[in-house]
């Protein structure tokens, strides 16, 4: 008895949190298949009574200006997270390999860099893109991306580098091999699971991005997800709400699916960054 | 001679290497953020930056007027507000059920993986999600209110109310953010030696003593990361903020984000706007410096 109740107990904060945290995604699933009528039904249905497509075909149909977002969202991160993997494979190398005075400032200048707010950024980037003639672009909106995503994917590359041991480094400069070949063919490979966590780390920062597209950008046609949405459905289809959920779940899914696929990657380099970092 | 030659090229070989880094954090990072800096201290407007014209000197007018109208410490106090509420809980909630998942059980490899599910989801798209949970007239949280008080509570509008709009975002931002807090205290409580647990339980140590000085000493490290990361990310919390309220209802959540980007963006008005995240900055060094400090103090004890 006395052991059973903690565990009850146990039992109880798992359901609760666990509820916390799926029961607003089984909404946003449910409402997504409801009718707009049944969307609306007070008390709400737990369960759609007719389980339909509306929303969807709507989606796909009539309002797909999203899917046009949606291909910005994809190519913008996709090229951030590759940028960002080879950036960070030069630095994180350089990092754990070398201590020299640069380094060490560089090391530091990285850490502080990633506190700024980017509104802060944003205010001055805005006339420097003007100058530049990349405001209002994919490549320039690429580039202030990867710029934010650099300090912290530098540093977690890092510290898988940091676990290949010297030796493995050392016999190949013995046998005559550059110090490019060392870098690219030799060591690169063996960092892949790190490569990944930061390339999936990269991806999903850039596909939740906000600020960056929405001060960066002024064309419809090259805006990304998070501004379309909350540009083009929150204002004049904010009633439509099977609509919207329709669209949360279909900017969702490629996060979930990444993450999933990747999980074991993204968890590993993500608590290597965060622990020893 | 020859390590001498060595050393040389090692250091101009890490050097060269970090390059492109040092490139990207240099002109989208540190500049920018100087001359914002700058900015803070000048007229700038729309029409500087048609005509390329540089800002002029106002005399401190843009912090004057930001100070003068109350807008700088509101937006301090519902940053503040905003920052300690979604700690506190992403912390006792993060750290209870990291607890409950340290423990192998049927279906816990299970659990750990779908919690993170929140996550992954976009900033924007859990916004969406939590204003039609919260909707005024339809939403499911009125419902279930309104079970939960018997029938007692039923006009409840928790974003239409300035009183508790903070809190509603406050929630979506848990939401969001307790799956990582959890991964991060979990990979901590994975690294607590269970020879130490046991030996404790043994000479007769309870599950709550054994918590407060066996596994918080061991997970300290950790546990100061996961709470700095988390100070820094709701600090600068913005998309949440605009895509639920806006900064309403009657400003009572505009935080340093939503007043920043309003100034700057909405009213073009880039100095003031500059002004307001000088003041969020130092704000957060402040805040950071402090969390630092103090927890340092309780390292040692």
């Amino acid at each position: 008895m006395e052991k059973k109740l903690p565990k009850i107990f146990k039992y109880v904060v798992l359901a609760l949190i666990m509820l916390f945290l799926l029961f607003p995604i089984y909404w946003m699933l449910i409402t997504a298949f409801k009718t707009n009528m049944e969307a609306y039904l007070y008390p709400p249905s737990m369960f759609p009574k007719a389980f339909v497509l509306d929303a969807f075909i709507n989606l796909f149909t009539e309002n797909n200006e999203f899917f046009v977002y949606y291909l910005n969202n994809f190519l913008v991160s996709f090229i951030s997270a590759i940028i960002t993997c080879m950036v960070a494979v030069f630095a994180g190398y350089s990092i754990a390999r070398f201590k020299t005075k640069w380094s060490k400032a560089f090391v530091a200048i990285l850490l502080s860099s990633q506190m700024f707010p980017i509104i802060s950024r944003m205010i001055s980037l805005y006339k420097l893109m003007s100058n530049m003639g990349i405001i209002n672009t994919r490549a320039g909106l690429i580039l202030a991306i990867v710029a934010a995503q650099v300090p912290f994917c530098c540093l977690l590359l890092s510290s898988f580098f940091v676990n290949i041991p010297r030796e493995i480094e050392e016999a190949a400069t013995v046998d005559g091999a550059s110090r490019n070949t060392i870098l690219f063919k030799l060591l690169t490979p063996l960092v892949t699971p790190g490569i990944l966590a930061v390339g999936i780390y990269a991806f999903l920062m850039t596909w939740d991005d906000y600020l960056h597209a929405a001060t960066l950008i002024q064309s419809d046609n090259l805006r990304t997800l998070s501004v379309g949405i909350s540009l083009r459905y929150l204002g004049e289809l904010s009633y439509d709400w099977s609509l919207i959920n329709s669209i949360s779940v279909v900017g969702t899914l490629p996060m979930v699916l990444v993450f999933f696929f990747f999980q074991k990657y993204m968890v590993k380099g993500l608590v290597a960054g965060a622990v020893k970092g | 001679m020859k390590k001498r030659n060595q050393m040389l090229s090692d250091n101009s070989y890490s050097f060269v290497l970090t390059i492109p880094a040092t490139l990207l954090t240099f002109v989208f990072i540190i500049i920018p953020i100087i001359q914002s800096l700058i900015m803070s201290f000048q007229k700038y407007g729309v029409k500087n930056i048609i005509s390329g014209k540089p800002g002029t000197w106002n005399n401190f007018r843009n912090y004057t007027k930001l100070f003068e109208s109350n807008q700088i410490p509101e937006a301090a106090y519902h940053t503040l507000w905003f920052v300690l509420f979604v700690i506190i809980f992403q912390f006792i909630i993060g750290m209870a059920l990291a607890l409950v998942l340290n423990k192998e059980f049927k279906g816990s490899r299970f659990f750990r993986s779908i919690m993170m599910t929140p996550w992954v989801v976009p900033t924007v798209i859990s916004g969406l999600i939590w204003m039609w949970l919260f909707q005024p007239q339809y939403g499911f949280v009125k419902y279930l209110i309104s079970i939960l008080s018997f029938g007692q509570v039923t006009d409840l509008a928790i974003l239409n109310n300035p009183n508790t709009a903070l809190g509603g975002i406050a929630v979506a931002a848990l939401w969001k953010q307790i799956p990582l807090t959890t991964l991060l205290l979990l990979a901590g409580l994975q690294n607590v030696p269970t020879s130490t647990l046991e030996a404790a339980t043994i000479d007769g140590a309870g599950a709550i003593r054994k918590f407060f000085s066996i596994v918080i000493p061991y997970i300290a490290p950790v546990i100061k990361i996961t709470i700095s990361m988390a100070i820094i990310e709701n600090f600068k919390q913005f998309p949440l903020f605009w895509t639920m309220t806006g900064g309403g209802p009657n400003g009572s959540t505009t935080n340093f984000a939503i007043l920043s980007y309003r100034e700057a963006f909405v009213s073009m008005n880039l100095g003031s706007g500059a002004a307001v995240t000088t003041m969020w900055m130092i704000m957060m060094i402040v805040v950071v410096g402090l969390y630092q400090k103090y927890f340092k103090v309780q390292d040692l004890s």
